[in-house]
């Protein structure tokens, strides 16, 4: 991304640059937009939260006196009379990792105006989170139904259902929370809200298309957390 | 001025208040002296730090009080000073951290001739096993204790048989001999803390957490839970007789073991199921 | 609703003429600073009360309500603290007072005091209300978000406080919440107790980290033109640093407290092992008590900064105002907060020597710690250096920054005992640990907001707080205060446990009585003279001196507005313009003894300031 203009201020590039920027008055990150600085530093912090969470993970599982379950059969699926591994799981991480490029072309279309094309766009990444989710409740179900519980587990470590259920739950929220979101960009987008610079309904902010591009960090980020929840759930 | 008196003399208080306190730690009864001795070097740094820059803080106070008129000195930094006392500080920071470390690793090295203890804690109270002659404990679950086991020692585990049970919250030790303190607990948190001994170490359920010492003094001494464990915590005693040792030779056979414990169950049930056979 | 905008004017607009700030005309090129890069900021004013006072978007309101509940609360920890002092120094006269009360009382107090009411304090009330004004900001940058981070703060105090009327009470289980004892019988509040207390903390974790955002963006993307980070007062570093530590912190209480509630409300076995209770096997099993206290830690030791970052910040300032010089060393004190934040995240195990952990940590986290405290004892040094040579006004507030002096030392260096692993561990989980951090993160703090409010209280208010009311405010506090906790550091080295409801029928304590008592009748007298400074406030809010603009002449921005107090918006129409860093005093040359942060340097010609 090129530097944007700024009166009186020369960019200088590497970490000379970065420097100049940090010493500078005014703005640190020059030309980002407030809330995308937020949302970076937001998702900083949820970093956070989901790191204690799989390091607790690493330490219970680490720890457990009784064997923990394998992977590939627990999360396995039978098939038209096939055992197949991860199957589910497969299709799941397809799908949301597929929503991340509909949002990133969104975020494209945004910037370039093109109302439509951007309105759609969010409206499949958030089909494409809303299946991911289902799926999610899908799975959840089928190992309720074999009889894994936050509490108990058939196939070894109890920790095993308290770990899985806590933390892809918890993705899970955060995977609804931005389903949620991007069905009310998508109704502003179509709207025309960040055309006219609307204000905002709660905060009176006046509306950019600037805000798609923060959910769309917000997106990405969840993707990537599943990346790491995906390796360490059902990889390892 | 007057606020620059009372500064001096909360300072000159504190100090006076250390040199005659008739609250100091009590008679130390283990090799963990030590621990006394870093604790004194601290004093002495730390305690010449604190008195040096509240005293240079009082003289500002005298010195430059508000005077109408006079300007302050106008210096934003001066490198050298600042360097000289980043250093002097590291140097006294670093004379305090190697003592203190030399000691650790001392306290996490348990010498070799030193006897286990196994102290069990629960909600609230203690009681120990020793090693009997083949000087090794057996290994315990919880999940074993009963009445018939109050240690829940594993019956297969052949080093468990001869264990000795104190099935009280005093135990007896050998003056002059290091034991190393294994702690586990059935339920919550603990703390197995004797304070002329100094050492102490939390009781974790799940794991076995350990300390050592080596008691050198004759007596009794009081032992105090120092990890809150519920409403219980602060009537959680125990105690500790140190003993020479002959009268702890004596006083160690009249304790019992494992395989006794067992065999005396064993007669009981003999006994009731032949009362109930009558 | 777009009346609610008119006040705002298009100021960044403003042509190549007046870029120069300041001046224009006579010399251009020194006074030049860069124009605006962003537009002004789009405020919403609040015209109903509702919208003015109660759900308001204005950082300084929100400031204000956050110091007052955050005192509210502080008030129920005091109260707490008496009691609990009731039972210890007077056991006959608190004969209403169980154990499980006295348990839950201190866990309550810990537990307010320390995030309740520092954090709440320093954070959301001095950062809300500082930081726009001292970075020349019109507001926070997300003033909605702010308005919703104290809410969630006051669900979080009424979730808290709710929590005294379930039955079983609020839980009993330290501050610490050390599972397992925390979930289980035993302990009180072992039921809704652990539950509500893990909710507020949620919610309370949630509403900060609202507000976090906030103050990190303000200072980050919203300082006015001219304010490098190198100029701003150390206040605005202090509460910047403690934000980045909160936001990285809080993470690890929150998962903390969640899988904690798990474990109670579904049965699961994080932290929960085999446990045998009154004969039977519980069903938990296979987790580690350990993992929690190190979660908790993470978190815990951070906080410790949280609290006293922003205090190390703001105590510069004072010194600095009241000495009418510069602070002494300015980078190294940028450099020592930025420092100590980061170190903080590496220290946390040093609560945990005698926990069971891994012994051979011990090793790392005493050398971590110890590092920390040189920065420390740089700041200590330019403290005591800004006074050098000063001219220092014996005021009020100068007299509580004398006071942070002597309790920060003091109970700074206590710390190097407790960090030196092998020192600590005859003296740990003994009251030499809470003479410790009380006089370090207690009273030290304590005086450090007390000098805020007395220095800040004209800005606020535009009156004086009586000074005659202050001096006897603060030598009943520093005197009473320190001789509660000095002595009780003596207490720990005879060896008697924290947490202990009675323990005197223990020979070698039996001395420790008369202490006890003495330590008790202080801490009702230091309690008490606490309410002399909310009749001063009330005092001084009806018949106090008008203060007027800038009364302490100090440079930095907060006094500077047009209007004082300032009004929604802080800037009137034209953002201020900042030239210099916020500790021009006394500069050889100059006509008075300090030349505010918007002073141009066409200005001052004829005098020799060396940093700018």
């Amino acid at each position: 991304m090129s530097d944007p203009k700024i009166e009186g201020y020369e960019f200088k590039p590497g970490y000379s640059g970065m420097a100049q920027d940090t010493a500078s008055d005014q703005t640190m990150f020059k030309g980002v937009h407030w809330g995308k600085a937020m949302m970076w530093i937001f998702l900083l912090s949820d970093t956070f939260i989901f790191s204690c969470f799989l390091i607790s993970y690493m330490k219970g599982r680490g720890s457990t006196t009784v064997e923990w379950p394998n992977p590939s059969e627990v999360f396995g699926l039978h098939v038209f009379g096939v055992d197949v591994p991860l199957l589910l799981i497969a299709i799941m991480t397809f799908v949301l990792i597929t929503s991340s490029g509909t949002m990133a072309l969104a975020v494209k279309y945004g910037y370039e105006k093109n109302r439509k094309m951007c309105g759609w766009l969010i409206l499949a990444t958030a089909i494409g989170g809303l299946t991911f989710v289902g799926m999610q409740a899908f799975e959840w179900s089928k190992l309720i139904h074999e009889g894994v519980r936050p509490w108990e587990n058939p196939f070894g470590a109890p920790q095993f259902g308290s770990f899985f259920f806590m933390i892809t739950g918890f993705h899970g929220t955060h995977v609804s929370i931005g389903v949620i979101f991007l069905f009310i960009y998508a109704y502003k987008t179509f709207a025309g809200h960040y055309d006219e610079r609307k204000r905002g309904w709660f905060t009176s902010m006046k509306g950019d298309y600037v805000e798609i591009e923060i959910l769309g960090l917000y997106w990405h980020f969840v993707d990537l957390v599943w990346v790491f929840i995906f390796a360490f759930f059902y990889l390892w | 001025m007057h606020a620059g008196i009372i500064f001096f003399l909360v300072i000159l208080g504190s100090v006076l208040f250390h040199i005659f306190t008739p609250w100091y730690w009590t008679d130390i009864a283990s090799n963990w002296g030590s621990m006394d001795d870093t604790i004194t070097l601290t004093f002495w740094i730390g305690g010449g730090v604190f008195v040096a820059v509240c005293l240079f803080m009082t003289y500002c106070v005298f010195k430059f009080s508000y005077k109408e008129g006079r300007k302050a000195e106008y210096k934003p930094e001066d490198k050298k000073l600042e360097r000289i006392l980043t250093w002097a500080t590291t140097i006294g920071v670093a004379a305090l951290l190697a003592p203190g470390l030399i000691v650790w690793n001392q306290y996490v090295n348990v010498p070799k001739n030193a006897i286990d203890v196994d102290v069990m804690a629960w909600q609230w109270g203690w009681q120990y096993r020793l090693p009997g002659e083949d000087g090794k404990l057996g290994a315990t679950k919880i999940v074993n204790i009963n009445d018939n086991n109050p240690f829940g020692i594993i019956l297969e585990d052949p080093y468990g048989k001869d264990d000795i049970m104190i099935q009280s919250d005093v135990i007896n030790l050998k003056n002059n001999r290091p034991v190393k303190i294994l702690l586990r607990s059935v339920d919550v948190l603990h703390n197995w803390y004797v304070p002329q001994f100094r050492a102490k170490m939390d009781a974790v359920p799940g794991v076995i957490t350990y300390y050592w010492f080596e008691p050198n003094k004759v007596g009794e001494y009081e032992v105090l839970c120092a990890e809150y464990c519920g409403v219980g915590h602060y009537a959680m005693r125990g105690g500790v007789i140190v003993q020479s040792e002959q009268d702890y030779e004596i006083w160690l056979q009249e304790q019992q073991t494992f395989s006794e414990l067992i065999a005396k169950q064993k007669k009981i049930e003999l006994n009731e199921t032949k009362l109930a056979k009558k | 609703m777009s009346e609610d905008f008119k006040n705002n004017k298009e100021i960044h607009a403003q042509s190549s003429e007046t870029i120069s700030g300041g001046t224009g005309g006579s010399a251009p090129d020194l006074d030049y600073v860069r124009p605006a890069e962003v537009s002004d900021q789009d405020l919403y004013h609040g015209h109903s009360f509702i919208t003015k006072w109660v759900f308001c978007q204005d950082a300084k309101i929100i400031g204000i309500q956050y110091f007052c509940l955050a005192t509210f609360t502080g008030i129920i920890g005091l109260i707490l603290s008496w009691l609990m002092r009731l039972q210890l120094g007077f056991p006959e006269a608190a004969g209403f007072m169980t154990a499980e009360h006295y348990y839950q009382f201190v866990t309550m107090h810990g537990m307010i005091m320390v995030v309740y009411f520092l954090t709440a304090l320093f954070l959301g009330g001095f950062g809300n209300y500082l930081i726009p004004l001292m970075v020349g900001a019109r507001d926070m940058v997300f003033p909605y978000l702010n308005m919703v981070s104290f809410w969630s703060f006051f669900v979080a105090v009424l979730v808290l406080l709710a929590s005294f009327f379930v039955p079983g009470g609020p839980t009993g289980s330290g501050w610490t919440l050390y599972p397992p004892q925390a979930i289980l019988e035993g302990t009180p509040g072992s039921g809704m107790g652990i539950i509500l207390m893990c909710v507020s903390l949620i919610l309370f974790v949630a509403g900060f980290t609202m507000g976090g955002l906030n103050y990190l963006i303000t200072v980050l993307q919203a300082r006015t033109r001219g304010m490098t980070l190198m100029r701003m007062p150390l206040t605005v570093w202090g509460i910047f640093t403690a934000t980045v530590l909160a936001m990285l912190a809080f993470p690890a209480l929150l998962v903390g407290s969640l899988m904690m509630m798990l474990d109670k409300l579904l049965g699961t076995s994080f932290f929960m092992p085999t446990i045998l209770k009154a004969g039977e096997v519980l069903e938990y099993g296979g987790g580690s008590p350990i993992l929690f206290q190190h979660l908790f830690w993470f978190f815990g030791h951070p906080e410790v900064y949280i609290v006293a970052l922003p205090a190390f910040g703001i105590i510069s300032d004072l010194i600095s105002v009241h000495s009418r010089k510069n602070i002494f060393g300015y980078r190294m004190m940028v450099w020592a907060i930025v420092g100590i934040g980061a170190l903080s995240f590496f220290v946390w195990a040093h609560h945990m020597y005698v926990s069971g952990m891994n012994p051979w940590f011990g090793f790392f986290f005493a050398t971590t710690t110890l590092i920390i405290a040189v920065p420390t004892a740089m700041k200590v040094y330019n403290w005591i250096l800004t006074l050098w040579r000063g001219n220092i006004r014996m005021n009020t507030v100068m007299l509580w920054c004398l006071g942070f002096i002597v309790t920060f030392v003091n109970g700074g260096i206590t710390g190097i005992f407790l960090g030196n692993v092998s020192v600590d561990v005859p003296l740990s989980d003994t009251y030499f640990v809470i003479a410790h951090f009380h006089m370090v993160m207690g009273i030290a703090p304590l005086m450090v907001i007390m000098g805020a409010v007395y220095h800040w209280f004209p800005l606020v208010t535009g009156k004086f707080l009586s000074e005659k009311l202050g001096k006897w405010h603060f030598w009943t506090t520093f005197l009473g205060a320190y001789s509660i906790y000095f002595p009780m550091h003596y207490l720990g080295f005879i060896g008697v446990p924290r947490r202990y409801f009675e323990m005197y029928d223990s020979p070698y304590m039996t001395s420790a009585v008369g202490m006890n008592e003495f330590i008790s009748l202080a801490a009702f007298l230091v309690g008490a003279a606490q309410f002399i400074l909310i009749f001063n406030i009330i005092k001084s809010l009806k018949t106090g001196k008008a203060a007027g603009k800038n009364p302490w002449q100090a440079n930095s921005l907060e006094w500077l507005t047009p209007i004082v107090p300032p009004e929604h918006g802080n800037w009137g129409d034209r953002l201020p313009v900042v030239h210099r860093w916020a500790y021009d005093y006394s500069v050889p040359g100059a006509k008075e003894d300090f030349i505010t942060q918007t002073t141009a340097p066409s200005e001052v010609t004829d005098t020799k300031v060396e940093k700018t």
